[in-house]
């Protein structure tokens, strides 16, 4: 019995702190949506070009973790403004479903542009915290993953701050609610769209840098993965909702290790999309979203 | 109109199908074509991009000293090359291409196991029977190393390593050397054909063979990066022996994985796929101790020198999947030579019977570090597949270092 508890409990940790990455994912796809109501297929891309942007100074100049943690974040932003003028800015009114389509497109090109430059060879990322895990008490704790759990509560936090008590917030949020009438109260709902694809990429770029650490090794193929986890986070989380995208994260991680340590791996994916499948039957609006009227 | 669509796109799909071949090329334009697919974009590609080194290097070297004696006239090799990204669709896709539109008279590769089958299936089966229409086209593969796979079509010549043999010889002489060792571990992919045929085809025989107790057994995918659950697993199992039979990429992240929840496992044995210079570059010394059968290693003068002819031109690493690329071009050039073919786009497909057919007699030719002896078409256990010498290597120091090797090539 103490051995199961044991089990559970260091599995129910490392789900926990795992799934802080799948929660700040779905924050930056949440933002995305929440503000422009639309989907960006891009971001797992944009993520991954940030952080293979930020082995240059490692790979070529042999710099510090800090440059490259610094040209991961910018290399993001970089690739987001790329993404918000090539598949949003210029796609007409009215054609909602046109960015769904160009995203997909920017993430084929992303990371095909990534697999020709680097031949899709595997590269070693170095962990700054080591390769040692954390006693705490019967249990081990990665100290990559409690860095990642950290800074997402942080990030949780700013966001909070940023969106409810400043001015930019404000703005977000008139934009989100009703794009035409902040348009008319003087909101640059362009700016709003830019800055919002500036945070959400600085985001990714920062949750890029940390994961690509707990990786060890880099390939391109975590893209297509980073999309797949994150789109199922918004839609279990409530589309639009960043508390939700938070607790679903959580949650998808925490139900991703117990499936994996009581029902073997094959069963993580398994469960993790009946997850999904029973949000979208039983409850379409996911844990937080507001229900369709 | 849309007959107008109808009759433009057929003419498209017909300058398509018929622009690449032209009929002024072959032997009156002085070339010989020959094919390659490798995965050389996705996850997979580090090992297809080494296989299209490999072979540009032996294209090269054949082309430098004259080229190929055809009919009495010297003609250079020319090589038509796709990516199938280890994917089935595309693969289907490139051998039509390959056969029907390049209209070459062998291909090389694939890359992957699972892009091997299905694409050895459209090929004929029964020799010269009219009634079958599968493809008359010949392969000789050079990568795609699960068991069996040339037993598909009489057209699949492959030469890659006997997995059985190797595993079987390892813990044979894992035995012998650590005869305290008992109990083993083992991680694989399931998702991935030639890890799972590894797994169930040549280490779970040989554990068995050679009384080896298997303690636990976890699996994670190809492309996988979270390997908590499956460490803690083979953490409690406590095995003295480790396996892993997962690719370079997976193998760097479950290494470091291993180390931090501190799993020390006294020998830790690895899939035949991760003996490359890739494994070092993403693993660094997190795989030190990790012995690997192969087929290659450059133990000699000569395979030294291509290994870093290759490395220089090409950027191509030299292991047990790239060097039988090279090994077979020239096993081709020889067997082209001798067999009489016209290399004329009116005769390609009795060029190929011929050429199939030589290789089918070839028996033993010389491959990079020692012979090669090429199994015919009556072979019943492995039928157009090769018997080759099997190297242990071990990682050591961010290198590869030779574990153990015939006594007869020291």
């Amino acid at each position: 019995m103490t051995d199961l508890l044991l089990d559970v409990t260091q599995q129910l940790i490392n789900g926990l702190m795992y799934g802080a990455f799948y929660a700040i994912i779905g924050i930056g796809f949440t933002l995305f949506f929440g503000v422009m109501k639309k989907f960006n297929l891009a971001y797992g891309p944009t993520i991954m070009a940030g952080i293979y942007l930020g082995l240059i100074p490692l790979y070529l100049f042999k710099m510090p973790m800090w440059v490259v943690f610094l040209t991961c974040v910018a290399g993001a932003i970089v690739i987001g403004f790329i993404v918000e003028l090539a598949c949003f800015r210029f796609i007409r009114k009215g054609h909602e479903l046109a960015p769904l389509i160009t995203t997909i497109g920017m993430l084929i090109l992303i990371q095909e542009t990534v697999v020709t430059i680097t031949h899709a060879l595997p590269y070693e990322y170095p962990n700054i915290f080591g390769d040692e895990s954390l006693d705490l008490g019967p249990f081990l704790v990665r100290p990559d993953y409690l860095a990642i759990f950290i800074t997402g509560v942080g990030f949780v936090a700013l966001l909070y701050l940023l969106v409810n008590r400043t001015r930019f917030g404000r703005a977000m949020r008139a934009v989100a609610e009703n794009p035409a009438a902040a348009q008319l109260l003087g909101v640059s709902v362009k700016r709003m769209n830019m800055l919002t694809f500036t945070l959400s990429s600085a985001l990714g770029g920062v949750s890029g840098f940390l994961v690509a650490m707990t990786f060890g090794a880099l390939q391109p193929g975590i893209a297509g993965w980073m999309t797949i986890k994150g789109l199922v986070v918004i839609v279990i989380g409530g589309v639009g909702s960043i508390p939700g995208a938070i607790l679903a994260g959580l949650l998808l991680g925490v139900v991703e290790f117990q499936a994996m340590w009581f029902l073997g791996f094959t069963y993580r994916d398994i469960l993790a999309f009946l997850l999904l499948f029973a949000f979208l039957v039983l409850r379409p609006s996911g844990l937080m979203g507001k229900p369709a009227v | 109109m849309k007959r107008v669509i109808r009759i433009a796109s057929g003419l498209l799909s017909l300058l398509l199908v018929l622009a690449p071949g032209g009929v002024g090329a072959f032997q009156e334009e002085g070339t010989l074509r020959i094919g390659g697919m490798w995965a050389l974009s996705g996850p997979a590609a580090y090992i297809g991009s080494s296989s299209n080194g490999l072979s540009s290097l032996a294209v090269d070297e054949v082309n430098e000293a004259g080229g190929v004696m055809v009919e009495g006239k010297r003609v250079k090799l020319v090589k038509y090359v796709y990516d199938d990204a280890c994917k089935a669709e595309e693969g289907l896709t490139v051998v039509r291409r390959l056969a029907d539109a390049d209209k070459v008279l062998f291909s090389l590769g694939p890359t992957c196991s699972n892009v091997a089958e299905p694409v050895f299936g459209i090929l004929q089966k029964r020799l010269g029977d009219a009634s079958d229409t599968g493809l008359q086209f010949l392969f000789f593969t050079d990568t795609a190393i699960k068991f069996g796979l040339a037993k598909i079509s009489p057209w699949a010549f492959r030469n890659v390593g006997n997995e059985p043999q190797m595993f079987d010889l390892t813990f044979k002489l894992v035995k012998e050397k650590f005869p305290d060792l008992k109990t083993v571990s083992v991680a694989y992919e399931s998702d991935f054909a030639h890890s799972v045929s590894t797994w169930k085809g040549a280490v779970k025989p040989a554990l068995d063979k050679h009384g080896y107790q298997v303690t636990e057994v976890v699996e994670w995918r190809f492309e996988d990066t979270e390997f908590g659950a499956q460490t803690t697993k083979l953490r409690k199992a406590n095995a003295d022996i480790l396996v892993m039979l997962s690719h370079t990429f997976t193998t760097c992240g479950s290494v470091k994985e291993l180390k931090r929840q501190r799993v020390k496992a006294k020998l830790m044995v690895g899939i035949t796929s991760t003996a490359n210079t890739e494994t070092m570059t993403g693993c660094g010394q997190a795989v030190d101790g990790l012995i690997i059968p192969t087929n290659f290693a450059a133990i000699n003068p000569k395979a030294k020198a291509v290994a870093e002819k290759a490395w220089t031109k090409y950027k191509a690493d030299s292991n047990l999947h790239s060097v039988p690329a090279y090994e077979n071009i020239y096993a081709i050039k020889g067997i082209v030579e001798k067999a009489g073919i016209k290399n004329r786009p009116e005769t390609l497909l009795q060029d190929r019977r011929k050429v199939r057919d030589a290789l089918a007699k070839l028996g033993t030719f010389q491959g990079l570090i020692g012979p090669i002896k090429m199994n015919g078409d009556d072979d019943p256990v492995k039928p157009r597949d090769v018997d080759k010498a099997i190297i242990l290597v071990q990682a050591k120091g961010g290198q590869w270092t030779i574990w153990w090797q015939p006594p007869e090539m020291k």
